[in-house]
């Protein structure tokens, strides 16, 4: 049963937030003609670039901190009070920037674009969490991304997303993050920090779109446990394949599965899987002629995605700046369009010929083609690896979390017997002691 | 049954709030203007409207221009300087043209590289800032000799000549070198020194001059502090005075005054760049009155001198003004000199 009057309340919240938010976007105008008063020249404080030291170094004893009550002390609610502390840190006092969410751009810059350093600290934001995943699962999601924790702090009712939603709806993160790289790596735009639909929140300033966004992600939070974690986040891309290979990562049980179902229904991210029957002989038949079919069909989803990709190359390279850039000096000097922009007033104060700027745009759209291939072979890459695993019946003997969904949340522990029975011997110990 | 019938009613909320929130995220999305191309969004307020910033009194107008400009001969002018016998001096290109009155050009004296600053010598020598280096010419034009070279970073912008010593405005280091006529260093004047009171030169564009005032102290623009700083010849600060403000009496943007000459009677001419205006102050600083707006020194007025950072740059017109108070300003835009005098009272 939802509680109406808890909803209410957590509806107010947002409300609170959002026009807390908005409120805060605007500032004076400057004033140009009154009787403004520069103020005094003074040396910038340097303490900028030792926050970024500070943030890395709360990122990485977070980071033990979440694997040590994640596995070994299994405690709800220590994981969630060190959560709810990530939230106030990373989230609003250092206002969601750097996260490795976005630091994932900065990677791929560096990569493509010579004249990019990394700072340092960004490259520790993106690297450390994936190596904690490496070797202890999804710890971060579970208790140090300031993102997973403002939509984990909203949950009040869960509700079961049907299995091939959740896959179908997972699609959209390797295309965000496939998009996300491909524009970074062409410098077009940084589309992932633009679109970040919480640090509007966390920053109580942005534009009234994202704010909408955030909001609406909240609300639907509160009953779709962490949608933008499990359907849009392109770091959870790479944390859940990570996470596959990792040794040590949560257990439902402490000890051995007695399967008595009772953490069936426990996941609110349905990342609980149950122990799997054999197969009886006729469906394996079937599947292993699906499993032939598909294999065909991967190579086939790969060429298609990677040629509608080449052929949207025109429509992709409208992201970059510069190839609107010429497209409006054609339409100008054409006279298609009336007037002229900042941008075209710009360019031709500078003095640079429209030949030099069509020329880089159409390098650009070049290049885009050749990107927007691989983005579109990607994406069939990952339909067809999905089909695939669909065919592919895993042997489980156990319930368990799934390796790449699990958040590491800890919210299933208590609903083991054989938790509480580890709990009681600790007691049990304590007391002796 | 009644338990039943509220479970119904909740999903059917979720499921009602969830769909509508999707579609709302999406619409949101979509309306995200992720190109910039709706602008900023800000009221015009926030517009940086150059033609009414730049407006003012034509009232405080008190100078009228005379006669036509006359060529420099250049396409990049960058100094004036003005000898006895009404000669001009302007450096510009990779020479210094010596005009006289109506504007005959009298001497080409051709330099190596592009001179930044000329200055003339009661005896008729000429001093020229290059760069890095001064080099000392005859009247003749013959280069006499060139004074040691100041380094990478150094960026001669203006010279002036005293009775014994030669001071030069190093923009490159923001500071200013006083030289005896020999070219001998005797003293950096204007380093940042708490003890002495001396904040320091702040110069962000290659715009830094000096001129020395008839009360023999030196004057320089601080143009980061938009304002104009007097020392004396051994370095020590004596006052300043100086407003950054867009409004006729202050000075505008980064770094004002570009350039400045001092009348005879120990008021100030200041030439402005970017909002391209040059005026009068008394010599307290007390703001006197206009020579000319943006609309009477650039075609176009006010908007022109904002469309791009090259206007901006070239728009430092230098000033010079003659024993009879006459202005003459040099435009770097056209390429000209110009004379203004002052208007009949009444
Ligand atoms: S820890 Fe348990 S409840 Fe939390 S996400 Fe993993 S399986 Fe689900």
């Amino acid at each position: 049963m939802v509680r109406p009057r808890l909803i209410l309340v957590a509806l107010a919240a947002l409300l609170v937030v959002g026009v807390a938010a908005l409120g805060l976007e605007r500032f004076p105008p400057p004033e140009f003609e009154t009787d403004y008063v520069r103020p005094t020249t003074t040396a910038p404080n340097p303490p900028q670039g030792l926050w970024e030291y500070v943030d890395a170094g709360v990122l990485a004893v977070t980071l033990v901190l979440a694997t040590v009550l994640i596995l070994r002390t299994r405690n709800r609610k220590l994981i969630f009070a060190l959560m709810l502390f990530c939230l106030a840190y990373f989230g609003f006092f250092r206002n969601g920037c750097v996260c490795p969410i976005g630091a994932v751009q900065n990677v791929t810059l560096t990569i493509f674009d010579p004249g990019y350093a990394i700072p340092l600290a960004v490259l520790v934001f993106f690297a450390l969490p994936l190596v904690f995943t490496l070797f202890f699962g999804r710890v971060f999601c579970g208790a140090v991304c300031p993102l997973g924790a403002i939509q984990d702090a909203v949950l009040i009712h869960p509700v079961r997303v049907p299995r091939w939603l959740e896959s179908g709806l997972r699609l959209i993160a390797y295309l965000y993050l496939g998009a996300g790289v491909l524009f970074a790596a062409m410098g077009a735009m940084f589309v992932i920090c633009r679109y970040d639909p919480f640090v509007g929140f966390f920053r109580l300033s942005g534009n009234w779109e994202m704010l909408v966004v955030g909001a609406c992600l909240l609300l639907i939070g509160m009953f779709v446990g962490r949608p933008y974690c499990r359907f849009l986040c392109p770091y959870g891309v790479i944390l859940r394949q990570l996470s596959r290979l990792s040794r040590w990562r949560v257990t439902i049980t402490p000890t051995d599965c007695i399967q008595c179902h009772l953490c069936e229904d426990a996941c609110p991210f349905g990342a609980i899987r149950k122990p799997t029957e054999p197969w009886p002989n006729k469906e394996y038949q079937v599947a292993r002629r699906r499993l032939a079919f598909l294999l065909v069909l991967l190579p086939v989803l790969i060429g298609a995605g990677g040629w509608a990709g080449y052929e949207l190359r025109q429509w992709l390279a409208m992201v970059h700046p510069e190839v609107r850039l010429a497209q409006r000096i054609y339409l100008e000097e054409n006279a298609l369009v009336e007037g002229t922009i900042d941008a075209s007033d710009a360019f031709r104060a500078l003095g640079r010929s429209s030949d030099e700027l069509y020329a880089a745009a159409t390098q650009l759209r070049d290049r885009f083609g050749i990107g927007g291939a691989l983005l579109g072979a990607f994406v069939g890459c990952v339909i067809g690896g999905k089909l695939l695993s669909l065919s592919v019946k895993r042997r489980r003997t156990d319930y368990e979390p799934d390796p790449a969904s699990c958040l590491a949340c800890g919210r299933c522990y208590r609903y083991c017997p054989k938790e509480h029975e580890r709990l009681k011997r600790g007691r049990e110990g304590l007391v002796r002691h | 049954m009644t338990q039943r019938q509220g479970k119904m009613d909740s999903g059917v909320i979720i499921t009602v709030l969830i769909c509508t929130a999707l579609l709302v995220a999406i619409g949101a999305v979509l309306l995200v203007d992720a190109t910039g191309r709706r602008g900023s969004g800000l009221s015009r307020v926030y517009e940086l409207d150059a033609v009414r910033l730049a407006s003012f009194d034509p009232n405080l107008i008190l100078y009228h221009e005379v006669g036509p400009p006359i060529a420099t001969g250049f396409e990049r002018s960058r100094a004036l300087a003005l000898g006895a016998n009404g000669r001009f001096y302007i450096a510009g290109d990779k020479a210094v043209h010596v005009l006289r009155d109506k504007g005959t050009l009298e001497q080409v004296i051709r330099l190596a590289s592009e001179p930044h600053c000329v200055a003339v010598s009661a005896e008729g020598r000429l001093y020229v800032g290059l760069r890095d280096h001064v080099a000392v010419f005859d009247e003749a034009g013959q280069r006499i000799v060139s004074w040691e070279p100041l380094g990478e970073r150094s960026f001669l912008s203006s010279i002036v000549v005293a009775r014994d010593d030669v001071f030069v405005a190093d923009a490159g280091h923001a500071v200013v070198l006083r030289y005896d006529k020999t070219g001998q260093l005797i003293r950096r004047i204007g380093e940042k020194d708490p003890d002495r009171d001396i904040p320091g030169f702040i110069v962000p564009s290659p715009y830094f001059d000096l001129a020395v005032a008839p009360d023999g102290l030196l004057r320089v623009v601080n143009p980061g502090r938009t304002r104009i700083e007097a020392y004396t010849f051994r370095g020590d600060l004596e006052f300043f005075w100086g407003q950054n403000s867009i409004r006729i009496e202050g000075f505008c943007g980064c770094c004002n005054p570009a350039n400045f000459a001092m009348l005879p009677d120990g008021r100030y001419v200041t030439a402005e760049k970017g909002l391209i205006r040059v005026k009068i102050y008394d010599a307290d600083g007390v703001f006197e009155g206009v020579v000319a707006g943006p609309d009477e020194l650039v075609v176009g007025g006010a908007a022109r001198v904002f469309l791009s950072v090259e206007d901006a740059e070239a728009s430092g017109f230098d000033v010079a003004v003659d024993p009879d108070g006459r202005i003459f300003v040099l435009d770097t835009i056209e390429n000209t000199v110009r004379l203004f005098v002052e208007r009949e009272k009444g």
